[in-house]
């Protein structure tokens, strides 16, 4: 077994973007008791918005912000007509705009923009981002941890990523102290108690939904630059791991999202090293779906044991579903 | 109590109309099917005739479809209705289906058999499921929330098993070539026409298990307020794991069919069409049995008219998706459900 490999996924952009997501949905659940289902859809519409945005010549900043609205606009347009639901139809709404986002954006209807379903390839939309850092060109070594300075998965990916990881939070660690955050957390225990004082349900729903739908947009672009834009990387499976690593950590914290990420990649990787050991006669193809199904086991055990995941207060999740 | 007099009175005329066009589809059906048997291949017919009309095919298509997708929806919205679980693990029974009825079929049994092995195997399969899993989870008093996402992580579990079970590659249920027969405006296979009788007949069974039988009444009883149910004396564990092996039985009756119908099967077969089941059973009204049917019939309608209206065939799923996303929009208690439901 390597522990290198896992070390190394630990701190790889993958993981910060994961992490970034999975601080998103916790806006979404954790906070607000939202089930959003589609959080690869709006990570999907931030890496479409900045990916498009930039093969097409549009300068890097502009293209963000672009990404950005393009999160904003998605948001409140899945949560005009569901967020005054029961939850559950929040839930298949949500997971139904996701698949809505991906097989446009892999159907031939639009091949011109976003590229079908092989995507925006790498050197189409990376370059901008990787002109700004300031690493030299080179693969770099550093303790355990090899990675190139400037290219795809990169230190300064790295570095990037795990700053935004850092500032959002951050932020969610204020806004959760806030009065806004408290209003939130009583929306999420108690919908109709927040409504009797006054407050505006629906708004305050929107407002959180806005924000965690940015974030992981963002994420959507952290992932791109260390992958590439591919509609079928993002689908249902993927806002299941992201719920998966949430839920692991534990909702409703400031850690939770981000323990929960690394976690779930280091279980990940150790898994697919040790399936071939422990069942020798496994073939090579199977080693993805075992790692896989293991996950999905997990889930269901952390959910029936453990709901508040490691760092969760039993209190704070205790969902009136 | 008048007022619910009145609601199931109402439910009932609804329910007519609704045996009333199941009849009507299956009468064609087995017109067709009698047609398709008597009337000899006609070598000169080219692919797509000339008479034919493509907004009609497109339209059968359509129904063809949505029967299936009903068949496998009914399920999805009973288990809703009696236990309030979004089971997003429905689509792997679909696919448990159809591979058992390939290992069957790769075991040497005919295509029937193979078929009836698959649905006690699913209806095995739903029994193990409550008793293993979701019963402990209503004993726990776990929240509906929760147990949608123990569905989410039972459906990674079930669709990598899956996978590992029959492989990654595409496979045949059967490897003999259809052959499309013309009749008037359609042109279906005898096999088509079977699956759609075989779905017209299990549908009609759901619906007369419902209505007619105590264990049904009892069903609906559950559906409508479990304490009151359990109040009444019945036994509402017994119904659910009844629910429970119904729904995975009826999902791997589809399973094989839609593998049929599509020519392929593999182990994404009921994962692709998971969400085309939410749509069927949320467009009807969540929880409604005959509400997931019309819905499966109007949600397959849409799909297969998309193949041929969308600007691209393969949009043909996100309109669906759009529907489903309207109909929350207009009427989010979708055609059957009632507005108190949607809270």
């Amino acid at each position: 077994m390597d522990f290198n490999d896992i070390l190394q996924i630990i701190i790889s952009p993958t993981t910060a973007a994961f992490a970034l997501a999975a601080i998103g949905l916790n806006f979404h659940y954790g906070l607000t008791g939202l089930l959003n289902m589609g959080v690869a859809g709006f990570m999907l519409i931030g890496m479409y918005g900045y990916g498009i945005s930039v093969s097409h010549g549009v300068p890097a900043w502009l293209a963000l912000i672009i990404a950005i609205v393009g999160a904003i606009l998605f948001s409140l347009l899945l949560g005009w007509p569901t967020l005054r639901l029961r939850g559950d139809y929040f839930a298949i709404v949500t997971i139904a705009a996701a698949e809505i986002v991906r097989i446009i954006g892999r159907s031939q209807w639009l091949k011109d923009w976003t590229g079908g379903n092989t995507g925006i390839r790498g050197k189409d939309f990376k370059g901008p981002f990787e002109q700004l850092s300031p690493f030299p060109p080179r693969l770099i070594r550093v303790g355990p941890f090899q990675f190139h300075g400037t290219l795809s998965g990169s230190w300064w990916l790295i570095l990037v990523g795990w700053v935004l990881v850092g500032v959002f939070a951050l932020l969610f660690w204020r806004l959760n102290k806030s009065p806004w955050g408290r209003v939130l957390r009583g929306i999420r225990e108690d919908e109709d108690a927040v409504r009797s004082l006054g407050k505006n349900v629906y708004g305050f729903k929107m407002q959180a939904l806005v924000i965690g739908g940015v974030i992981s947009a963002l994420a959507g672009i952290v992932w791109a630059h260390g992958n590439a834009i591919s509609p079928d990387s993002m689908g249902r499976t993927t806002t299941f791991w992201i719920w998966t690593m949430l839920l692991l950590g534990g909702a409703a914290t400031v850690f939770g999202p981000i323990l929960g990420t690394a976690l779930f990649w280091a279980i990940y990787v150790a898994i697919k090293q040790l399936a071939p050991i422990v069942l020798p006669n496994l073939a090579s193809t199977q080693v993805e779906p075992i790692a896989l199904a293991a996950v999905g086991f997990g889930l269901i055990l952390l959910i029936v044991f453990r709901p508040q995941g490691i760092l969760g207060d039993k209190r704070e999740i205790a969902l009136n579903g | 109590m008048q007022q619910s007099t009145v609601s199931s009175l109402a439910r009932n005329t609804v329910l007519w109309r609704i045996v009333a066009i199941i009849a009507i589809v299956a009468v064609l059906a087995f017109m067709i099917a009698q047609a398709a048997q008597a009337a000899p291949s006609q070598a000169e017919s080219p692919a797509i005739g000339a008479g034919e009309n493509r907004l009609l095919q497109t339209l059968l298509n359509g129904v063809i479809f949505g029967l299936l997708l009903a068949l496998a929806s009914v399920g999805l919205s009973l288990i809703y209705g009696t236990t309030g679980l979004s089971n997003f693990a429905h689509g792997e029974q679909v696919t448990f289906g159809a591979a058992s009825a390939f290992v069957a079929v790769s075991a040497g049994a005919p295509l029937w058999a193979a078929i009836i092995i698959a649905v006690f195997a699913g209806a095995a399969s739903g029994w193990v499921q409550d008793v293993l899993l979701w019963k402990q989870l209503r004993k726990r008093n776990v929240p509906h929330m929760q147990q949608m996402i123990v569905s989410i992580g039972l459906a990674l579990v079930l669709i990598n098993m899956m996978q590992i079970w029959i492989g990654p590659d595409r496979l045949r249920l059967s490897t003999e070539s259809p052959v499309k027969k013309h009749f008037g405006p359609f042109a279906l296979t005898p096999q088509t026409a079977m699956s759609m009788l075989i779905c017209v007949i299990a549908l009609g069974a759901v619906a007369y298990f419902l209505m007619r039988t105590r264990l049904g009444r009892a069903t609906r009883a559950v559906s409508d307020n479990p304490a009151l149910a359990a109040a009444t004396g019945i036994s509402v564990n017994r119904v659910i794991r009844v629910v429970w092996m119904m729904a995975a039985g009826l999902a791997a009756l589809a399973g094989p069919l839609l593998a049929l119908y599509g020519d392929t099967l593999d182990f994404t077969l009921g994962s692709r069409i998971l969400l085309l089941m939410f749509a069927a059973v949320t467009l009807g009204g969540l929880g409604h049995p005959f509400g997931a049917a019309i819905g499966a019939l109007i949600i397959g309608i849409v799909a297969e008219l998309a193949t041929v209206y969308a600007p691209t065939p393969d949009l043909k799923y996100a309109a669906v998706m759009a529907i489903l996303i309207l109909t929350l929009l207009v009427r989010p208690q979708g055609i059957l459900g009632r507005k108190e439901r949607v809270g």
